[in-house]
């Protein structure tokens, strides 16, 4: 109860308009007329910039400069002023750094604070779409897109990797794009479901191809134990979603449809040429009917929906479940190592099982990336600091040195040949284990505030062989196309935004009683009835609005 | 030189007015002719002493306020920060309008009035039951103990929570002690107001008894034995010495607590809740936070904070209005 | 003449009144036993999930993964208090936390301490305005943006001011301390007063040392929060350097429980998966400080007005 201060906690107030700042919040007096010409005229703005600068040229500024910039303190590797990534990047660039230090756990809150406030760095990385729509309007941050002429290695690697539809997935009704993404070659297919390999030995089953293989494996799992779940998901506190997010995710993509973490109201229905709701797709249904089966053939835990991961894993380590949703990091840094106590124990990520749609894959292969503030348009370093950024996070020097360092010092080899070694006594996630310096501790490098994207290539060298050949069988899948662009105005998303939540709510609430069976799915009709009475309709209406009025104006 | 002086027995906590002696009172005035050069002169230093803390209120507290012209002007962010237009009641109609909005409210109701009740009497009684206990580093001991939890994070409790009412925890395996099926109580929209409000009480409880038990040295120990000699056993002596020796502090926290009792918990509900629990566990704050998440209307936010806040201070006012009527004891 | 029933000061607590050897009744006896076995129930609810964590710093990290850990440490080992502690950026930040906390409950207490005297004054005229001023702020604030851009302008951002001045105040802790100011007698300030004692000599003389038991607690109360504030410092501290030790525990225990990282998604930075027994140990580190306090604060409680100085 009230008492001095409420402790150690977001107050409500706090919450309650620390939450709604995450909306743009300009300052006084702020213009927001910056976004409108396209580049404009640059000629006062090239102090500090390459007079020719291309892809595969070392960015060095013609005099030392600084730019400010917000920095994500992760706790694995907190933030330290001495990382020698700092001391050699101003050594190859002439720039250094201003940062704001905000640590992982409420790095948006600050964000939007300072970005509300007026009071932003120059550079705010971190940003995943579409944090950066709320800052469009006043006028705060930069359609970079009106700057790519400057920035030649983007450019050259949506050209090479065919990004278009990719980056037009960001696109605002204006027809720009304000976030600098990160670029990936591929989708980058890294969740997916971990298995006990040994009990799958032991019981004589092979590796499951498709959802239905899986079903099968956690029945014979069952018959031999059972009294225990073989299956007890994580990922699904907190919210949103209606639990076992990541599992939910990967079966949408393998049904065709969004769910759990990759749930969005619309779905782009190719034959139907619109867009349809989600949440009221048969598609969508049919994932609840997989879940709710397994839950009611007690093959999965009903706590999956709501536990911790804590719980989830402990149950794991206990060698009570045997089956689990992974990405590559976790394989390593938690899943093998909690069951380092059962003798014969081993574990691995199977390549992702196949449904309906068989051997394709979703994804963006875009990823978060930079907001740049608007005011940095009138300094005269602009230029320079464009093209800055364009080296260290688009171009291949920039990235193999962002991620893994200095040739010579933390690593030997080239990505390329695959001859790519960390140094020796230089350690990484899985590689190089007996390495007692981590890369990103002590020298600050792949720290995922600057390394990100990037070639298949420089991907697979992060990855132990194991994950190899993850990815091997990944990447023999096709790649499904993105919807279209179908961007609201800010009047259409302040009505939107209400909507969204309250379906959202439903969608969530209602998805998670199919499943544990507290509803049963014969009433999926009269569910869909009642998410029209909160306003589906009225949403996909607008929605399709959009995507005409985009395409009219925009092609 | 005796000026008359009246004193009125205090009872509750308004002590009797007071002549203030020293300065002797030229013009022998009533009260209320009391001009301000009066007054000023009179009790300057008095005023003295309160300027420091009215800069802080002014300029930390009143001075942000102003931002909260937003609620009734479109906050268009990129306009200026007070808003762009006014938009008059625009804001506070689309969460008058808004279904879930009052569903929200209604937890929130409850949920603040259940921890208000639960967690209000219980410091008190364990105070009590502290105050009987006769080894002194026995009762500190316990007493130090028991504000432990008042120390734990958020986080850290949310997670004590979830371990305890897991299928393989404590609570579960005393059910399968006595044969009953394991209960998913953190699925359940029936039992979430009994866990938050439990977790409350358990988290505030042992701090709360800290001002009780200074309140309770305040008593004149002469009291007590006046008591036991006109007879009366240790129920009577609780009732009749101690209870009203701590009755302004008692009137003090309830009506600050029915002031703020709609301020629940916004982590800890975040932590806890999950969609199936939403019809119970959801309340304005949590509401809010996913609606900014998605968005983030400023101006809706500051639409409904304004009705919060003026809920709050109606019923403070309430409070203290009703206190001093009927108990004779008020905050002012 | 005062009768000793009108008024309420408070004294030294006299020795429990079972020195007066009547026989207690079998009710009370029945009483005592109730009230030992609800103490005890009260002790190990709220002791419990802390010897958990204590024994949790102490344990292993598989021990603590497989959730086998629960009153005493498996696999005890000190390697992670080592790990904690040899961290410099830990001891920054907790030096910063102490910093922080001493300055900003001297200035609330002085603060507080002066407007609840005033406050308690039913004489003084405008008493109740400056009662409203107070309250109102307890039920309306500015928001998170102009309060940020108020301390942005007044140019206390990175300085230990942003977190030392906006919370001066709070207004809980005011209406307290004016209570137990009220509940003062009266006659021994207008025995100062004939003394010749001015309103700053009554405070400081008379009345402050009589109310050390309200004084102790707020005392308490105020650094409590301040110890345990992350927000303030969190939000106009962009420099590692300056962060309390909360902020590096928040950023530790939710960068683990992966609340930050549903937005992490897949990019190539997940979070390393900061060990559990860190977490623990942290947790512990920062809360026995302030523990140890209150055991030095208790005995003020004892301590009260003396009687005689009223009487007749």
């Amino acid at each position: 109860m009230n008492g001095p201060f409420t402790k150690n906690t977001l107050s409500r107030r706090q919450a309650l308009f620390g939450a709604a700042g995450i909306a743009a919040l300009a300052v006084a007096g702020c213009s927001n007329s910056s976004g409108g010409k396209s580049g404009g005229d640059l000629s006062g703005n090239r102090d500090g910039a390459m007079a020719k600068y291309g892809v595969g040229d070392q960015f060095k500024a013609t005099s030392p400069l600084t730019f400010s910039i917000m920095v994500l303190s992760n706790p694995g590797y907190p933030y330290d002023a001495k990382w020698p990534f700092w001391s050699e990047l101003t050594k190859r660039t002439n720039v250094s750094f201003q940062p704001t230090v905000v640590p992982l756990s409420d790095y948006n809150q600050k964000r939007s604070v300072m970005v509300g406030a007026g009071d932003a760095p120059t550079i705010i990385p971190k940003t995943y779409h579409p944090a950066e729509e709320a800052y469009i309007a006043s006028g705060a941050i930069l359609p970079v897109s009106d700057y790519l002429d400057l920035m030649p290695n983007f450019k050259d690697k949506v050209a090479k990797w065919n990004l278009q539809g990719d980056l037009d997935q960001l696109r605002e009704a204006d027809g720009k794009y304000y976030l600098l993404p990160g670029l990936h070659q591929d989708v980058w297919a890294d969740y997916s479901i971990a298995v006990r390999t040994d009990i799958l030995q032991k019981l004589n089953i092979a590796v499951p191809q498709t959802w239905d293989d899986v079903h099968a494996m956690l029945r014979t799992m069952k018959a031999a134990y059972p009294n225990q779940y073989p299956l007890s998901d994580r990922w699904s506190s907190p919210g949103p979603g209606p639990g076992a997010n990541r599992l939910m995710a990967t079966l949408g993509d393998a049904y065709g449809t969004w769910a759990g973490w990759n749930y969005q109201h619309s779905w782009w229905d190719a034959t139907a040429g619109k867009f349809v709701y989600t949440g009221a797709m048969d598609q969508y249904k049919q994932v609840l009917q997989y879940l709710n089966t397994l839950v009611s053939e007690k093959l999965m835990d009903p706590e999956s929906l709501t536990q911790t991961d804590d719980q989830a894993k402990q149950k794991w380590a206990n060698g009570q479940t045997f089956v689990i949703s992974t990405n590559a990091q976790e394989v390593i840094n938690t899943l093998r190592k909690d069951i380092a106590h059962i003798p014969g124990a081993t574990v691995a990520k199977i390549p992702v099982p196949m449904g309906p749609m068989g051997a394709t894959k979703t994804g963006f292969r875009t990823e978060n990336g930079v907001m740049i503030s608007a005011k940095a348009r009138n300094s005269k370093n602009f230029v320079a600091m464009m093209q800055f950024i364009d080296w260290l996070w688009y171009s291949d020097a920039g990235e193999l040195f962002a991620k893994w360092g200095i040739e010579g010092t933390t690593y030997t080899g080239s990505v390329d040949d695959g001859t790519f070694k960390l140094a020796p006594d230089v350690t990484w996630a899985g590689l190089n284990p007996s390495g007692t310096q981590n890369l990103q501790v002590k020298y600050g490098f792949f720290n995922g505030v600057f390394a990100y994207g990037g070639s298949t290539k420089l991907l697979d060298s992060q990855f132990p062989p194991e994950e190899l050949a993850f990815q091997n069988v990944m990447n023999g899948r096709r790649t499904l196309p993105l919807p279209p662009p179908h961007p609201l105005s800010a009047d259409q998303r302040e009505q939107a935004t209400l909507w969204e939540t309250n379906l959202l709510d439903y969608v969530d609430q209602q998805s998670a009683k199919f499943i544990l069976g507290q509803r049963p799915l014969s009433q999926w009709d009269q569910y869909v009835t009642e998410l029209k009475g909160r306003n589906s309709d009225q949403y996909i209406n607008l929605i399709n609005q959009a995507y005409q009025s985009y395409k009219q104006k925009h092609g | 030189m005796s000026t008359p002086r009246t004193l009125d027995p205090p009872s509750g906590a308004r002590a009797a007015p007071r002549s203030r002696p020293g300065r002797t009172r030229r013009h022998p005035h009533p009260r209320n002719r009391l001009t301000w050069r009066r007054a000023v002169r009179r009790d300057w230093r008095l005023y003295s002493l309160v300027i420091a803390p009215l800069l802080f209120f002014a300029l930390f507290r009143y001075l942000p306020m102003i931002g909260n012209i937003i609620a009734v002007r479109r906050y268009e962010p990129g306009g200026s920060l007070f808003g762009d237009e006014w938009v008059g009641l625009h804001y506070f109609q689309m969460f008058w309008s808004d279904p879930t909005f009052w569903q929200v409210f209604t937890n929130t109701l409850i949920l603040g009035g259940l921890t208000l009740l639960f967690t209000f009497p219980v410091p008190i009684i364990l105070a009590l039951l502290l105050n009987e206990v006769r080894t002194t580093s026995v009762k500190r001991f316990v007493q130090s103990v028991s504000y432990l939890p008042h120390f734990l994070s958020i986080v850290v409790v949310a997670a004590i929570i979830t371990q305890m009412l897991d299928s393989n925890g404590v609570v579960n395996q005393a059910l399968h002690a006595v044969g009953h099926a394991p209960i998913l109580f953190l699925q359940q929209p029936g039992w979430f107001r009994q866990i938050y409000v439990s977790s409350e009480v358990w988290q505030t409880a042992g701090w709360g008894t800290i001002l009780y038990l200074a309140a309770l040295t305040t008593i004149d120990g002469q009291l007590y034995e006046q008591a036991r000699i006109d007879g009366a056993n240790r129920w009577q002596q609780t009732w009749h010495v101690t209870l009203p020796g701590i009755r302004p502090t008692m009137v003090t926290l309830l009506i600050l607590n029915i002031g703020t009792f709609m301020a629940v918990g916004f982590e800890k509900i975040l932590l806890l809740e999950n969609p199936l629990t939403y019809p119970t566990a959801d309340v304005i704050s949590t509401y809010l936070y996913r609606v900014g998440v998605v968005s983030g209307s400023f101006s809706y936010a500051a639409a409904i904070g304004l009705f919060d806040s003026l809920i709050g201070l109606t019923l403070v006012i309430s409070a203290n209005y009703l206190s001093r009527r009927l108990v004779g004891a008020s905050l002012w | 003449m005062v009768t000793i029933s009108e008024l309420r000061p408070g004294r030294k607590a006299p020795a429990p009144p079972a020195r007066v050897r009547i026989k207690p009744s079998r009710g009370y006896r029945v009483f005592q036993v109730v009230n030992a076995v609800i103490l005890i129930g009260v002790v190990v609810a709220t002791l419990y999930p802390f010897v958990n964590i204590l024994a949790q710093s102490f344990s292993s990290e598989s021990a603590i993964r497989q959730g086998s850990v629960n009153l005493i440490p498996h696999g005890f080992n000190l390697t992670t208090y080592k790990t904690v502690m040899k961290d410099s950026t830990f001891w920054t930040n907790y030096r910063n936390t102490v910093e922080y906390t001493v300055v900003a409950t001297f200035i609330s207490m002085v603060l507080t301490t002066c407007y609840a005297y005033v406050l308690s004054k039913h004489h003084l005229k405008g008493r109740s305005v400056l009662i409203g001023i107070a309250v109102f702020t307890m039920f309306f604030n500015g928001g998170l943006i102009p309060n940020y851009v108020l301390v942005s302008q007044l140019g206390l951002r990175n300085t230990l001011w942003a977190i030392v001045l906006p919370n001066a105040i709070n207004v809980f802790n005011l209406l307290v301390m004016k209570a137990f100011f009220e509940s003062l007698p009266g006659e021994l300030e207008e025995a100062a007063a004939v003394d010749g004692l001015t309103t700053y000599g009554i405070l400081w003389r008379i009345v402050l040392p009589l109310s050390k038991a309200v004084i102790a607690t707020m005392i308490l109360f105020y650094a409590v929060s301040f110890w345990n504030s992350w927000f303030s410092a969190f939000l106009y501290m962009d420099r590692s350097d300056l962060f309390p030790v909360t902020v590096y525990l928040r950023n530790l225990i939710a960068g683990a429980t992966g609340a930050g990282g549903m937005n992490e998604g897949t990019s190539s930075d997940t979070s390393l998966q900061v060990a559990a027994s860190i977490q623990a140990v942290t947790v512990v580190l920062t809360v026995i400080p302030i523990l140890s306090i209150y055991p030095f604060i208790q005995k003020y409680f004892v301590s009260g007005v003396m009687l005689g100085a009223v009487k007749g």
